[in-house]
């Protein structure tokens, strides 16, 4: 699997560590339950498909990014660093 | 009190001359420089200090006389120059940053340089990393991090044409490096990946 890091370009996925699901939004920490706090920590789906993923490009620029791609595939649909990711999904991305 | 003497990470290499010679570098200071490039302030007081514009491209660099600024990151840099002047340019920085959000510290031990030199220097590197170097981005001046031989190292394409390109190591892991470049750069290991192959048809 090749990652396009919006900085360095094709690399392989060697140089990347992955994080997981970049679609948690971190609970409100006044009103948050325990519920809350496992479910945004600890609990994730295992999609067969389309997934959005935190990635770590730790051999190269050390950025963030936020790569979607397909788990059954491998097909990498898009690939953006996490602090423009951010910008357009203020509210995080409903399911 | 004993007043400490800075010994490289390869001091004592001999060079090595196989397919490619390749030599340990042990005079350059370095400096780690952090900032937004987008702010006019970071950007004026790096120029002043150094004498050259920051490489705000990915994966370039930019030299000058004695300085070079190798791109790390959108908002990180590696700066070297002569090592006796590592620390003063680093306190020029610091002077001249104050007030403005961002880093500038003296690294020059963190690293160790080995020069590759010669035709084959990329395909001796590409043993060890699963990247393309004779693709046409790998031109003068080029910089990018990589898994070489396992290691997080950098390589900085010094020239294409002759061949020269620095290796860059974290310290702890250069005698590794070294030992790695030394058996995989003998005039035997030399690998001709387009020219005539001389094996016989089965």
């Amino acid at each position: 699997m090749r990652i396009n890091c919006p900085y360095c370009g094709p690399r392989p996925n060697e140089e990347f560590n992955v994080l997981g699901d970049a679609t948690k939004t971190r609970p409100d920490a006044d009103k948050a339950t325990a519920q809350d706090w496992l479910d945004y920590v600890y609990e994730r789906d295992n999609p067969k498909g389309r997934l959005e993923e935190y990635w770590h490009h730790a051999s190269g620029c050390r950025n963030w990014l936020v790569v979607k791609r397909n788990t059954v595939t491998h097909e990498v649909y898009s690939v953006v660093a996490a602090r423009d990711y951010k910008k357009t999904h203020p509210e995080g991305v409903k399911k | 009190m004993s007043d400490p003497v800075f010994r490289g990470g390869l001091a004592g290499a001999k060079a090595i001359d196989g397919s490619i010679s390749v030599s340990a570098i042990d005079d350059r200071g370095m400096i780690d420089l952090r900032g937004d490039i987008k702010d006019k302030k970071f950007v004026a007081a790096t120029k002043k200090v150094l004498g050259i514009s920051l490489p705000a491209q990915p994966r370039q660099s930019v030299n000058k006389g004695e300085v070079t600024a190798l791109w790390l990151s959108p908002d990180q840099w590696l700066i070297t120059c002569p090592r006796a002047k590592g620390a003063h340019l680093a306190n020029g920085l610091q002077t001249a940053l104050a007030g403005i959000h961002s880093l500038a510290v003296d690294v020059s031990d963190a690293r160790s340089i080995i020069r590759l030199e010669g035709q084959g220097a990329k395909e001796v590197l590409m043993k060890g990393a699963p990247v393309d170097l004779l693709a046409s981005e790998y031109t003068d001046g080029y910089v990018r991090r990589l898994r070489f031989a396992e290691l997080a190292a950098m390589i900085h394409v010094v020239s294409s044409d002759p061949e020269i390109i620095d290796l860059y190591v974290f310290r702890s892991y250069a005698q590794y490096a070294w030992d790695w470049l030394a058996a995989t750069s003998t005039k035997q290991s030399r690998l001709s990946l387009f020219a005539n192959q001389s094996i016989a048809s089965v």
